[in-house]
């Protein structure tokens, strides 16, 4: 077992340490230097790294880079700049390009601003553009086992969909991907006892005790055959209450 | 509309692994001119993969195509030096000869009709592939006799 190296850098003058192979956007977060990002999650173990918002300086032996915080290991003492002047003009510069393509993104559109992002006058926004196609929601998808979206196609036409822009047999209707997603991009409807997301139209069932709402009947089948368990038909909250119940009755009962 | 048969006889050859996602859908390409949906749907399960996650790949290679293609498929080099050479020349010609852009099928599914980049013969521009076959530095009034050279011969009794 090889036990890793731990190395110290200065972020923004901090001074911190971290393991070797950290990526840099965890060691900050952790000494509570925040670096913006959108296309990463904590929730994957796995970046795509595409928006390119997390971006920063790194200066080793006086040589500077800019690198995605979100993906870069650190792998040797350094100095990391967040806010250089050099940072701060391309990040605002990234996130103008973004507000092009993401017009109708409130998210979007307020981190652009909040970051002083350029008009870009000569550049026209997409028409009705929310996305900006970082893939967290396939991501998302993917690692529930559901597959129901991917991205298609490519270049300008790239897009997340079902197949064949169809409503998907596979979706459960669980909206992580719309959760997931850091700019609001995924349209669904949530009523009391109904779901519709991607096409379909769901019904959400109630705990037959306490009457709170569990989720979609396809997401919570989904899940108990996935953990080898009974469809439960009652909530976490309640099935608690039984199991503590039981407990106090057996203890009695000694 | 392509069999469940037909789809298995291509998906039953190959091992169910992931890997040769790729590879059955080109065979289902070459056999059938295009990838079926029920081939989609029949690979996803023999791959244990989401049909998601093909339905992306063939979007993605322009080598796959979700709607039938004609017998026959006329490329025009549209690369940089085909292109000052009067590539669009030759789309103007096979669209007066078939009456169909890039991306369409004639009528009878005999021809269809691509754009495609650098074919690496530029000292040849411009270039236009039937089936496989290069023609050279073509002339628009070249292209009938080019057609009728690939086209399925009529059988007259
Ligand atoms: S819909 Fe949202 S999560 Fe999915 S790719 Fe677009 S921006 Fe990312
Ligand atoms: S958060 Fe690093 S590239 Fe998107
Ligand atoms: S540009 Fe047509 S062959 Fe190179």
């Amino acid at each position: 077992m090889s036990t890793a190296k731990t190395l110290s850098l200065t972020i923004d003058g901090t001074p911190c340490t971290c393991e070797s192979g950290e990526y840099l956007y965890d060691v900050a977060k952790r000494n509570g230097i925040l670096i913006p990002v959108l296309c990463r999650s904590d929730a994957f173990e796995d970046h795509r790294a595409c928006c390119r918002v997390c971006i920063v300086e790194v200066e080793i032996k006086g040589r500077r880079k800019v690198v995605t915080a979100c993906v870069y290991p650190v792998e040797q003492e350094c100095a990391v700049y967040t806010n250089s002047e050099k940072i701060v003009e391309e990040r605002a510069i990234v996130l103008a390009l973004l507000a092009k393509r993401a017009p109708e993104s409130a998210e979007i559109v307020a981190m652009a601003r909040y970051y002083k992002a350029p008009e870009l006058d000569r550049l026209v926004e997409l028409d009705g553009g929310r996305c900006i196609l970082c893939g967290r929601c396939v991501q998302a998808c993917e690692s529930l086992g559901t597959g129901a979206i991917s991205t298609i196609n490519r270049g300008t036409e790239k897009e997340v969909s079902t197949p064949y822009h169809n409503p998907s047999l596979a979706c459960v209707g669980c909206l992580s991907c719309a959760n997931v997603c850091p700019t609001g991009a995924i349209p669904f409807i949530q009523a009391p006892s109904t779901r519709s997301i991607w096409g379909r139209d769901f019904e959400v069932l109630s705990c037959e005790r306490c009457g709170a709402p569990m989720g979609t009947r396809e997401e919570i089948a989904y899940a108990a055959k996935k953990a080898g368990m009974e469809t439960p038909v009652i909530c976490d909250a309640c099935r608690k209450h039984e199991i503590a119940d039981s407990m106090m009755g057996t203890y009695r009962l000694v | 509309m392509v069999s469940n048969e037909e789809v298995s006889s291509i998906i039953d050859a190959y091992p169910r692994d992931r890997r040769y996602a790729l590879a059955v859908m080109q065979d289902m390409q070459r056999t059938f001119n295009y990838v079926p949906e029920n081939g989609l749907i029949a690979t996803a399960e023999h791959l244990d993969c989401s049909v998601a996650q093909l339905y992306s790949m063939a979007t993605f290679y322009k080598a796959l195509s979700l709607k039938p293609k004609g017998k026959h498929i006329i490329k025009v080099c549209d690369g940089t030096a085909c292109h000052l050479r009067g590539a669009n020349n030759l789309v103007t010609g096979v669209k007066r000869e078939l009456g169909i852009v890039p991306g369409e099928v004639t009528a009878d599914g005999e021809f269809s009709l691509e754009l495609v980049n650098c074919l690496g013969s530029c000292a040849l521009a411009p270039v236009l592939v039937i089936d496989g076959v290069y023609h050279n530095k073509v002339k628009i009034d070249a292209i009938p006799s080019i057609l009728k050279e690939h086209a399925t011969p009529v059988v007259t009794q």
